[in-house]
């Protein structure tokens, strides 16, 4: 009896059934563990940010957004505004100006990273040499030099001079930059818009009609293209009868007053109300999920953690609209009520002219030197310099991606397609790039965020994009840090809005295996 | 019925005429090296309409690469390979025409993982054969149904066992109508009771007067269903001969070898 393993098992035996004491309980143990983190988390961020608040009151830094509305005077390069009215109109100028750079940024060096990948596994030898060569170039300069560069050399394009100018004067090109015919949403736009968007539900229910009818006949019924010519036909004699539509200004008219009429305790109580559906629909939809015949599944801590988290979101968005922030009900009916007046405007009272219409440039000379006017589109030589540099710069990336990903695809998939006739560039299309694309999508996401993130580089050659306005304005302002938080948090959305979006596609191309 | 050895060249009559009017595939002096080593040296063999013809051989004999040549996944360097009358050059419209003509299942089924499998077997009568859909579709189903998996049509190959995803191979290479059907080892990445399920449906293309080339380690089909068994080693045809002549009475040591570490 005096052996310890002996004790030791009569012990347990006797224990059998029996909780543990909590100190020991795996699961609590677990939770104490998490909370405990969570809570030291939140404390540290509460400390270091009051911290830097009072140390910035002492310096006697002022640390309000006045500049947002406020008129500070500045004047931007190029954009939708050259005089914008408010330090936030003049951020909002430069936030369009990168996003217009990002998007067609991405939708060019796309297009070229494909085609210079492709071109790397070509069986072409001069082709197959000339894409390495671009790739090895490319990205092995600096992205900096490359955009001083294409600055430097678009610099000796001639001066603007006045006349006509190429093509009627449609499209002018000079060291100041590219102008082109500007289009733009005119009179009858909105009423036009009625009109396609009734003529795309139209087409909608023709094209669901045809297709069906195919399914079950087999014959040939041209969904598609029916599809097509509907929206055509509806907007070409849209373009004309629109004016028809003018009528809808009185409803809108009174929608907006009734909207604007909306107590605020009501819109709090809807706001409120549907926070807590919403998270009682998320925690059941989530609970049905971990139900098999059996009855509920394990649920792990992170199981616990969101449904925890989903009612925390639910009471913080009740607390922010009756008790934190009241003001916002009241500011959401008043901007829907004038949103609404606004477009009951666009209605009726005349506008009989054509949907969308366009400028031919124009060239102005308020000093010394001729430049274009705002009539046409400009590009500016800093619009240009720094477009193609991040373009060639990222697509130089985006071409080894994709070459990767094909040869990611095992060869038997190519030798199947040989061996079942497919030609070399159907095998390409149909079976190839699909399956090369789960590969691919991921790292050119990358790439995306990389090249929205490198058209900062902008300063370099005066172009107006966020950052360049954004030192503007704190120049002017001394609100350093408000515009660098405002730089931070749009370049992160844009990167959140990318991640996103690649995600959905990431996720919509997954192979279905067991 | 013909027992005659194929090695050495005084025992292989080479007709002067290109091919006979039956002759489905003909191959002359077919000489195939990767760099310095050769995998085909000198492959003659004629397989006639509706013939099945076994391949066998040790690992590295050149089984595969032979029937790889057939439908130009491999060029040949020298010799001649003409498959039902048309010539197996450098000739795009020759090799496009081949293998549409041609049907070939593989070692490792090589189905699109990302196409489900009515897609699978419909993409090449769609984009070779320019079908319309429907007809492409009804076309996949009756095919399905021989392959007795109707039932699978809208699933994905990674949901499917591995005779499934074989058997869904053949009827994707049947699919274009192919005069002669390849079957690279086409049972050897199964799991032994998946076997059978792809060798019933090989028999039954047999029966119905497919002509077949058939690379495989499967003694039993070769025995059953072959009408000429060719062997082969080191990149040459060492014996060809019926079943019967091949398993109990071969001529060449180099077969009985083989023979007796297989069976």
């Amino acid at each position: 009896m005096s052996d310890p393993r002996e004790a030791a098992r009569d012990a347990s035996l006797s224990a059998l059934g029996t909780r543990p004491p909590f100190y020991r309980d795996a699961t609590v143990v677990r939770w104490i563990a998490q909370v405990g983190t969570l809570i030291l988390v939140l404390a540290a961020m509460w400390f270091l940010a009051t911290e830097a608040g009072d140390s910035l009151r002492a310096r006697g830094a002022n640390i309000d957004f006045d500049f947002i509305s406020d008129y500070i005077g500045i004047q931007v390069g190029s954009g939708i505004d050259t005089n914008p009215d408010s330090g936030g109109r003049a951020l909002w100028v430069g936030m369009v100006n990168t996003i217009r750079m990002a998007a067609a940024g991405i939708a060019l060096a796309s297009v070229i990273g494909v085609l210079v990948g492709l071109a790397r596994l070509s069986s072409n030898w001069p082709l197959r040499r000339l894409a390495g060569v671009y790739v090895e170039a490319l990205r092995n300069i600096p992205l900096l030099v490359q955009i001083l560069v294409y600055a430097a050399v678009l610099a000796t394009l001639p001066n603007v001079s006045f006349g006509m100018g190429p093509i009627s004067g449609w499209i002018h090109v000079s060291n100041k930059g590219l102008s082109i015919p500007r289009v733009f949403v005119a009179d009858g736009f909105y009423q036009w818009a009625v009109i396609m968007l009734i003529g795309a539900v139209v087409a909608r229910i023709t094209y669901r009609r045809l297709a069906e009818q195919r399914e079950q006949t087999g014959a040939q019924t041209n969904a598609g293209a029916w599809a097509t010519g509907i929206v055509a036909v509806f907007a070409i004699v849209g373009w004309w009868v629109h004016p028809i539509f003018g009528w809808l200004g009185s409803p809108l008219g009174s929608l907006a007053d009734g909207v604007g009429a909306i107590p605020q305790g009501v819109v709090q109580l809807i706001a409120a109300l549907a926070a807590l559906a919403v998270a009682v629909w998320w925690i059941r939809r989530f609970l049905a999920q971990h139900r098999t015949p059996a009855g509920l599944t394990r649920l792990t801590d992170d199981d616990w953690f969101r449904m925890i988290f989903a009612v925390v979101a639910a009471a913080i968005v009740v607390l922010f609209v009756t008790v934190l922030w009241p003001g916002l009900s009241s500011w959401v009916v008043n901007s829907s009520s004038d949103g609404l007046g606004v477009l009951a405007d666009k209605f009726g009272n005349g506008r009989t002219g054509p949907p969308i219409d366009a400028m031919r440039p124009d060239i102005v000379q308020p000093g010394n030197f001729a430049n274009y006017g705002p009539a046409g589109l400009n590009l500016s030589i800093g619009f240009a310099a720094v477009y193609f540099g991040v373009v060639f710069y990222t697509a130089a990336f985006i071409a080894e991606i994709v070459r990767g990903g094909i040869l990611a695809v095992p060869k038997g998939q190519s030798e199947a397609a040989q061996a079942v006739g497919l030609r070399r560039s159907t095998a390409l299309r149909r079976v190839i790039l699909p399956q090369a694309l789960r590969v691919i999508l991921p790292p050119v996401g990358n790439q995306y965020l990389n090249l929205t993130k490198n058209t900062s580089l902008a300063i370099a050659v005066g172009y107006s994009d966020l950052v360049q306005i954004g030192q503007t304005v704190y120049n002017q302002t001394g609100k350093t840090l408000q515009v660098m938080a405002v730089w931070m948090l749009f370049y992160l959305a844009c990167s959140l809005t990318i991640s996103a979006v690649v995600n959905f596609f990431n996720i919509r191309m997954r192979i279905v295996e067991r | 019925m013909s027992t005659q050895p194929a090695h050495g060249d005084a025992t292989i009559a080479v007709s002067d005429e290109l091919a006979a009017r039956d002759d489905m595939i003909v191959c002359r002096e077919v000489d195939k090296w990767f760099g310095d080593f050769q995998a085909l040296s000198g492959i003659s063999a004629t397989i006639k309409e509706q013939e099945i013809v076994v391949v066998l051989g040790p690992s590295g004999s050149g089984k595969s690469t032979w029937i790889r040549c057939i439908n130009r996944l491999e060029a040949h360097q020298s010799g001649q390979i003409i498959v039902d009358g048309i010539e197996l050059t450098n000739d795009l419209r020759n090799i496009e025409k081949i293998r549409s003509e041609v049907g070939m299942v593989f070692q490792q089924f090589n189905l699109f993982p990302h196409l489900t499998v009515l897609d699978n077997i419909t993409l090449a009568p769609i984009w070779v054969r320019k079908k319309s859909r429907p007809e492409a579709e009804e076309l996949a189903e009756s095919l399905l149904e021989r392959v007795g998996i109707p039932e699978q049509a809208q699933k994905f190959p990674g949901q499917l066992s591995g005779g499934q995803q074989q058997r869904v191979a053949i009827a994707r290479a049947l699919a274009m109508e192919p005069r002669v059907m390849l079957f690279d080892e086409p049972t050897s990445a199964l799991d032994p009771e998946m076997i059978k399920e792809v060798l019933d449906v090989m028999e039954e293309l047999a029966r119905s007067g497919m002509t077949m080339m058939v690379v495989t380690h499967e003694m039993g089909f070769a025995r059953e269903v072959a009408d000429r068994i060719i062997f082969m080693e080191e990149g040459e045809i060492v014996e060809v001969g019926t079943p019967h002549h091949f398993f109990t009475e071969p001529a060449e040591e180099r077969t009985k070898l083989f023979l007796s570490q297989v069976l």
